[in-house]
């Protein structure tokens, strides 16, 4: 028998980790892709704008006019392929990248450089 | 030895969570105001409270996954944004109560105002969290802790007559002052369930790495540290209802709460309250801003830990930066501390509807708990903790306006 998912249940909203077990991002929305009529999961989306458009399209529009102004992450939506998912556990979802590598890291990145590391007892050598 | 090291962690959660400054300012109103006839709402309360941190670490022993991460992955964004918002607005307002006890301590101490303090006080609690890691904090705060235990020596040494305190453990109609009697009651539930109890517990279980060997020790933990918290607040209230209700004192002001301690300890009286009141609003402190860094933490799916240094988990560690210093400006603004922990108190009590119901839902899905979900008696008593939390939800606001003094 071919495994099933329940993709709202055991997906939508799932903590996603590196291969480390580093925790970046959870899955904010999932978009399927229909080839031949039979759908399939293309891949994953990330980021507030993501989120903002699950609760109302008024929220969406407000988030992306503060995220012109100020965001540092390059896109709204972050994208995770279907091909970089390693496994699917019970507690998380396991990627085959790097979080540091990724845009889930934009803005710990931005603000580990630009506040953290500027104050006393960081931790930052 | 690591397990018996985990009791630590109860206490921690009973002595700087149980016993803090909700604690303190609805104890001491309802020692003035009623004697000990309010004490039932007390060990209701700490009833509650002991079921609701059971499920929560049990919940984190078998899934390791604390409660705000289980709310967002299985009951899905959309449900969990308002009371999201709701809960960081309510745990700003406890961690400005708590900032502005430990403010007063040192003000009657000091001399100093209280406003001269906030900014040194969020700083100082900010230190805590910026350089220790997550034992750190809970083995230092829970043995500082045990001085709040004065307030039980004090008790005893009052020799309450017995058949009244009792009395006061069952429920029953004020002889005055209706409209004031239950809103210190419900104030009273709402300092002993406040809301970042379980978020604290449960990530500081996941933390420790807890597996579902740990359930037997969660429950002894959930049972003697909540006890051990709920015995202090006790001691406060008998301490008031026989130092203060005598004399007419009616506790609008920390500095009458501060006399209880005088009448056994005419000169380390003072200080004490004030040392007692300092180191259980900062482990409550650090506890709520903990809280909130994880639950944006878990919410979002960012890294976190306690344990991490500031530079590997910047997020987690500004959001308890920022909370800090908004929590502190409602001190600089001059806010009176006791009049804002009352009102934080019974707006802890509006908000347990958000906080239980996803506590029903969670502890019943075996698809996640398996053979540890919940039985029969945790879910009759889960059942009548959401409805006493909607009845307190619907109550607390008119009771606000008819009994807040």
């Amino acid at each position: 028998m071919r495994e099933q998912i329940d993709i709202i249940r055991d997906i939508l909203d799932k903590q996603l980790v590196d291969r480390d077990h580093t925790a970046m991002g959870r899955v904010d929305g999932i978009v399927l892709s229909i080839d031949d009529g039979a759908p399939r999961i293309d891949h994953f989306e990330l980021g507030f704008v993501v989120l903002a458009c699950r609760l109302h399209p008024r929220v969406e529009q407000w988030l992306r006019a503060i995220r012109t102004r100020w965001s540092v992450r390059k896109s709204a939506r972050q994208i995770v392929p279907w091909s970089a998912v390693q496994d699917i556990t019970q507690r998380e979802i396991r990627l085959d990248v790097h979080a540091i590598e990724t845009s889930a890291f934009d803005w710990e990145k931005w603000l580990r450089k630009n506040i953290v590391s500027k104050i006393p007892g960081s931790g930052e050598e | 030895m690591k397990k018996a090291t985990q009791l630590a962690l109860g206490v921690l959660t009973a002595v700087g969570g149980f016993f803090d400054v909700g604690n303190i300012a609805t104890c001491t109103q309802a020692g003035a105001h009623f004697r000990f006839q309010l004490i039932w709402s007390l060990i209701l309360a700490t009833i509650v409270v002991i079921f609701l941190i059971e499920m929560s670490g049990r919940f984190a022993a078998v899934t390791k996954k604390a409660l705000p991460d289980a709310i967002r992955e299985h009951l899905g964004f959309s449900f969990w944004f308002v009371p999201f918002l709701i809960l960081t607005a309510v745990h700003l307002l406890v961690l400005a109560a708590e900032i502005g006890g430990i403010c007063f301590a040192l003000h009657l101490i000091t001399g100093l105002p209280i406003q001269v303090w906030a900014l040194p006080v969020a700083i100082l609690v900010w230190l805590f969290l910026w350089r220790s890691t997550f034992n750190a904090i809970e083995n230092s705060t829970s043995i500082l802790g045990l001085i709040t235990l004065c307030f039980v020596v004090a008790a005893i040494w009052h020799h309450p007559p017995v058949h009244e305190v009792l009395a006061g453990s069952l429920p029953s109609m004020p002889s005055h002052d209706p409209a004031n009697y239950w809103f210190i009651a419900v104030s009273i539930v709402g300092a002993v369930i406040a809301p970042y109890l379980f978020y604290f517990y449960s990530s500081g279980a996941v933390e420790d790495e807890w597996d579902s060997t740990y359930i037997p020790i969660n429950r002894v933990v959930a049972v003697i540290g909540m006890g051990f918290g709920s015995i202090i607040s006790v001691g406060a209230i008998i301490v008031a209802g026989i130092v203060l209700a005598p004399r007419g004192i009616k506790v609008s002001d920390y500095h009458q709460a501060a006399l209880m301690l005088t009448e056994i300890f005419p000169f380390w009286g003072y200080l004490l309250f004030a040392i007692s009141m300092a180191i259980a609003c900062l482990g409550a402190a650090v506890e709520v801003a903990l809280s909130m860094s994880y639950t944006f933490a878990q919410t979002f799916g960012w890294n976190w830990g306690e344990d991490l240094e500031p530079i590997k988990d910047a997020r987690f560690s500004l959001v308890y930066t920022i909370a800090l210093l908004l929590a502190s400006l409602f001190m600089v603004a001059g806010i009176d501390p006791l009049k804002l922990t009352i009102m934080t108190m019974a707006t802890n009590a509006f908000v347990l509807p958000f906080v239980t119901i996803p506590f029903l839902l969670l502890m019943n899905d075996r698809k996640l708990l398996r053979d540890a979900s919940n039985g029969i008696i945790s879910n009759i008593a889960t059942a009548a903790i959401v409805v006493l939390a909607l009845v307190l939800a619907v109550v607390s606001i008119p009771l606000t306006f008819m009994g807040g003094s």
